[in-house]
């Protein structure tokens, strides 16, 4: 090791000091004990009682509602991700834009993510409706077609949510934006001299420089999506009606765990899913050096 | 240079961070009751509310009045609500930072006490006359009595009927003071009382037996059927007729694609899943019941005091709910709010000194604080003598609610370790059923099976952690 | 030049298109905090209202109806359905079809009056404010320096380790929770507000990552020039990186505040005590088993929503400073 790489590696790991002092104080004991649990019948109240690895078994050969919940989460995963990822880019670059105020516009696209679920839910309630909702109706009216059930309907309750997912983008439109700025306006300038169009420009500058803000994005969204919880919860109730349906992995662990009192089988479920979001992530990451540039390399 | 300008940017908002937290340090001290009861050398509690809204403010009147009362014990009320009651009951109870004295479900209960999270009140009952077993209804001291011991006490509880919209009555020729008083009569008027538009879609519906919710549990044991075999300690219903009768009627109220000719009431699933999932909120205006969308419906006595307040043009009746035809009488009390002591609470004594104030009756003949909180929040007493008082049953149509549990058995969600695991499965399997991916025989096999499985695992776990043995004893 | 203003054009109409869809939620919620506890939600079948209305009455408070495209008085309905009308003085009997309710527009400020009522908000903005500050505070700090140390130093060991980052995102948090609870436990932080701050100051994965991916676009020629001019590490960090990353910087400020501001399940399971109790947690105070006050909770939904937008709005100038390169070329 030269005197160069040994200065680097104490100053990087200065710096990233902070982090692993949480990560062993805060964050390693209960990862670790989660991971213990995973091999035992642990009811939470009772310890933990020794069971090798039957959780595991469990969920491979036994549990039907396993299965159900995983591929419910990769469908919406395959969804959901994609579609927000080019909803935010699409209206980031719509919004760095010099058009008069801007300013409320971008406002505008991050209230869907302020609004308190409680009070937005109602509202999805009714956008939903088969009989009376705004999208069904708009269908009638406009299409003359008839609209499906939406979370009514065991085949269109996932699309359904994957569409309100889109709502909630403000937050990877922020962090577009963000990137956006980083753009050089020089490459326009250049892009331009050779009579790129709008649509080259996008192609050939701004997606090329936007690269390390989608991985970041991609990344953060197949994390979340594969942990999807919160708004299903409050939109069925979190029983996964219409027959298993929604039905997600994050709902199934979560009433495993806290409420059939199963933490084991829970923290089995939860390193599975965390096998998955680690192999896809790391896919990524790996894919990433062919198709992220960082402009300071 | 534009280095410096940006350190002092941030030392400027490091700074005004540092300051804006000193202004808002959090006030924690005690508040001025607090402060007296402490130099006063009270013992102070603390107790956690299961309700939060109005449910809690009631609460909270009765606990100031406790604390003004007596001079050896300061309550402290804290709102959990319902939202996360069971991720925080269980971190504190294995982080050991439990509350003194807090309010659960009793499905809860039954999964939790046989773990020995709760302190036993055994003692207390003892002492207490008006917690004596025989003042309860049987099926609330069912819910707090497991392996000898009782573990809590029942404030409130439910019960079920049949509402039905008098006007809507009247519109089908149907007589508006006649409810339908055997399951085939519900069944009948069900049809009468259906009204399609001109493409089929529902404009009324007579009767839907998962609205507002998934009552599955209750028509089972309306038709006779046994969900638990509290002698065995087992799930025994694969075989069981009357249970299977009621999934094949549910699943009647759904097309059947697979036949000819459909019942009168029969709807598309998609269409009454719409229906039931409605625009709207259960205590609104927008209730189906309450606008005359759905003229018949299975509720609890809440709606007594909702209804003229939501629809105070409604005109409706309550009655018992229709069981088929020999099916022995039975009511639905399906579970009850619980006070519980936690086993690691810090000050168990000041505690019960606190619910024996809340469930003895006040000096002079007066009534008893859970009776006075039972009845702001409009539910049923736990107690017999209570859920008969004047001010409850003066109201004929919140007398017949209360009726029902005097003068009939009561069936109720399972009390056993696994009772919500089980009323899980349970409603799994009447949507597979609707839908047509289950056949109501493949429904009651799987939540047999799925049942006894977990029930194995719990009483094999609690045999190898020396816990004391679930179940119930009869 | 006609394209460019072509384009121009059709950009800005996607926009107010997408933006009548995304002001949807807020407008929904604002309007619904005028409403009076009847209107919140219509039957079924019909649409609710965008603005607020109430019956409208006489000055006697009878109800008002249209009969013919005529303003009528109802006195009521008969046993056979028949309203009585007082229209133009005289008293007509009508069959309840003819008639249509007559409305008129009400804001109902009374949702707002009872929210403030209903819970002690001063004490709950108090609470929610420190929290907000100190967490974000720790966050920013703390998670800029570690992202710096993934970013800009080359150290062997650098990019597995920041995978080990990552995958701390991955796990569900039902299954520490428990674990986690104990730790704060023995540390004897149970009931306090540290279990909601102090971690954060041990850099957050979402932060790091986020900084990373900013601070790696810097040209790395800049640090190379600091270092011959003798600056070192934390001084290339300080006065070089954190001047340029103002856009990344103001994302995370944020959005760690809207995540504190709006978490429920966290303070709920730390803090003991209602007096501790944040925004989040007081709007359950309109929610209860049998009600919910759906007119306060959207009034009061609707205030604690405006410092965040007034946040947001500030600091959005910021993302599009684009400071990075235009102000270093020369």
């Amino acid at each position: 090791m030269t005197r160069l790489e040994r200065r680097n590696l104490r100053n990087g790991l200065l710096f990233i000091s902070p982090w692993i002092a949480g990560f062993l104080g805060f964050e390693l004991y209960p990862l670790l004990m989660s991971v213990y649990y995973s091999f035992t019948e642990f009811n939470v109240i009772q310890p933990p009682v020794w069971s090798g690895l039957a959780n595991y078994h469990e969920l491979f050969f036994d549990d039907p509602v396993f299965w159900r919940a995983l591929y419910n989460t990769l469908y919406f995963t395959a969804f959901s991700v994609p579609a927000c990822l080019a909803a935010s880019i699409g209206i980031a670059v719509l919004l760095n834009q010099k058009i008069p105020a801007m300013s409320v516009f971008r406002t505008i696209f991050f209230l869907p993510s302020i609004v308190p679920l409680v009070a937005s839910s109602v509202l999805w309630l009714w956008v939903l409706n088969p009989d009376s909702g705004l999208i069904n109706m708009a269908l009638k009216q406009i299409f003359g077609i008839e609209g499906p059930g939406w979370l009514a309907d065991a085949n269109w309750a996932k699309p359904a949510l994957v569409l309100m997912s889109v709502w909630g983008i403000g937050g990877a439109v922020v962090i577009f934006l963000a990137g956006l700025s980083d753009v050089p306006p020089a490459l326009y300038e250049v892009a331009e001299l050779d009579g790129a169009g709008p649509f080259r420009k996008f192609w050939n500058v701004t997606l090329p420089m936007l690269t390390p803000t989608i991985l970041f994005n991609l990344v953060m969204g197949l994390i979340n999506a594969f942990q999807y919880f919160t708004q299903v919860y409050v939109m069925t109730g979190g029983k996964g009606t219409p027959v298993d349906s929604t039905m997600f992995y994050a709902l199934y662990l979560y009433r495993s765990s806290f409420f059939y009192l199963r933490m084991g089988y829970a923290s089995a479920m939860a390193w599975l899913l965390f096998i998955v979001i680690l192999a896809a992530t790391v896919g990524v990451l790996v894919s990433s050096k062919r198709w992220v540039y960082y402009h300071g390399d | 240079m534009y280095l410096s300008r940006s350190h002092i940017v941030w030392a400027l908002a490091g700074l005004a961070c540092v300051a804006s937290a000193y202004v808002l340090w959090p006030r924690q001290a005690a508040t001025d009751a607090e402060r007296r009861a402490l130099a006063e050398g009270r013992t102070i509690i603390v107790y956690w509310d299961r309700h939060s809204g109005h449910e809690h403010e009631a609460r909270m009147r009765l606990i100031d009045e406790f604390n003004e009362r007596q001079s050896e014990v300061y309550v402290r009320g804290v709102a959990v609500g319902f939202n996360a009651l069971m991720e925080k009951t269980l971190t504190s109870t294995a982080g050991h930072a439990p509350p003194d004295v807090q309010s659960i479900d009793s499905t809860f209960l039954a999964q939790l006490a046989p773990q020995g999270i709760f302190r036993p009140l055994d003692d207390l009952i003892a002492e207490e006359p008006s917690l004596h077993r025989e003042k309860f209804f049987p099926f609330c001291w069912d819910m707090v009595f497991y392996s000898g011991h009782v573990w809590g006490i029942p404030t409130t509880t439910d019960s079920y009927c049949l509402l039905w919209n008098k006007a809507a009555f009247r519109k089908a020729g149907l007589d508006p003071e006649r409810p339908p008083r055997t399951l085939q009569e519900l069944t009948d008027y069900a049809a009468k009382l259906t009204i399609r538009g001109e493409t089929g879609e529902i404009e009324q519906m007579g009767f839907l037996p998962w609205l507002p919710w998934d009552l599955t549990h209750m028509w089972g044991a309306l038709f006779g059927g046994e969900w638990f075999n509290y002698a065995t300690g087992r799930a025994e219903i694969a075989q069981d007729e009357h249970l299977r009768a009621a999934y094949e009627w549910q699943q009647s109220f759904a097309y059947d694609p697979g036949a000819k000719e459909q019942l009168p009431y029969a709807m598309d699933p998609e269409r009454i899943e719409a229906f039931s999932k409605g625009f709207g909120e259960y205590f609104s205006a927008s209730n189906p019941f309450y606008s005359g969308k759905v003229a018949m419906i299975a509720e609890g006595e809440w709606q007594v005091t909702f209804i003229p307040k939501y629809a105070p043009g409604l005109d409706w009746g309550v009655a018992p709910i229709p069981q088929p035809e020999g099916a022995p009488p039975l009511s639905y009390g399906p579970a009850a709010v619980v006070d519980v002591i936690p086993s690691t609470a810090r000050h168990p004594e000041a505690a019960k000194k606190f619910l024996r104030w809340f469930y003895s009756p006040r000096p002079n003949g007066g009534t008893s604080p859970a009776s006075d909180y039972t009845f702001e929040i409009h539910n049923i007493a736990t107690r017999r003598d209570e859920a008969v008082q004047e001010r409850f049953v003066a109201d004929p149509k919140f007398r017949v609610f209360v009726n029902e549990l005097l003068t009939k058995p009561v069936a109720s969600m399972p009390n056993m370790p696994v009772s919500l695991y089980m009323m899980d499965q349970i409603e799994r399997q009447r949507s597979r059923v609707v839908f047509r991916r289950s056949t109501p025989e493949q429904a009651l096999r799987d939540a047999e099976a799925m049942t006894n499985r977990a029930l194995d695992r719990v009483r094999a776990l609690m045999a190898r952690g020396g816990g004391p043995a679930g179940g119930k004893t009869p | 030049m006609a394209t460019n203003r072509f384009h121009r054009y059709a950009a800005m109409a996607a926009l107010v298109l997408f933006a009548a869809i995304f002001i949807m939620p807020f407008v929904w919620m604002l309007s619904t905090s005028f409403k009076h506890e009847t209107r919140i939600f219509p039957p079924p079948g019909e649409y609710p209202q965008w603005i607020p209305r109430i019956d409208a009455t006489d000055a006697q408070g009878r109800p008002l109806v249209w009969h013919r495209g005529q303003s009528a008085v109802d006195l009521g309905a008969d046993e056979k359905g028949m309203h009585r009308l007082l229209e133009n003085g005289r008293e007509i009997s009508v069959a309840a079809a003819d008639i249509a309710r007559r409305e008129r527009i009400r804001f109902y400020w009374e949702n707002y009056t009872r929210a403030f009522q209903m819970m002690d908000f001063f004490q709950n903005l108090r609470n929610t404010l420190y929290i907000c500050l100190m967490a974000t505070l720790g966050t920013v700090l703390s998670s800029s320096l570690v992202a710096y140390g993934f970013a800009r130093i080359p150290w062997r060991g650098r990019d597995a380790l920041f995978v080990v980052v990552l995958a701390s995102m991955m796990l569900p948090y039902q299954v520490t929770l428990i674990p986690l609870f104990a730790v704060y436990s023995k540390l004897g932080w149970v009931g306090s507000f540290k279990p909601l701050i102090v971690p954060y100051f041990f850099g957050v994965p979402f932060y790091i990552f986020l900084l990373r991916q900013f601070f790696k676009g810097i040209p790395e020629d800049l640090s190379a020039a600091a270092r011959i001019d003798g600056c070192t590490e934390f001084g290339i960090y300080a006065r070089i990186i954190l001047p340029l990353s103002k856009p990344a910087l103001a994302t995370t400020v944020l959005f760690q505040f809207l995540f504190q501001w709006g978490d429920f399940l966290n303070p709920l399971i730390y803090l003991q005590d209602d007096r501790q109790y944040t925004l989040a947690i007081a709007l359950q105070q309109f929610q209860s088993q049998h009600e919910s006050a759906w007119g306060p909770l959207m009034a009061m939904s609707t205030v604690i929503t405006l410092p965040v937008i007034l946040l947001f709005f500030l600091a959005q100038r910021t993302f599009i400073q684009g400071i990075t390169m235009s102000g270093l070329k020369g």
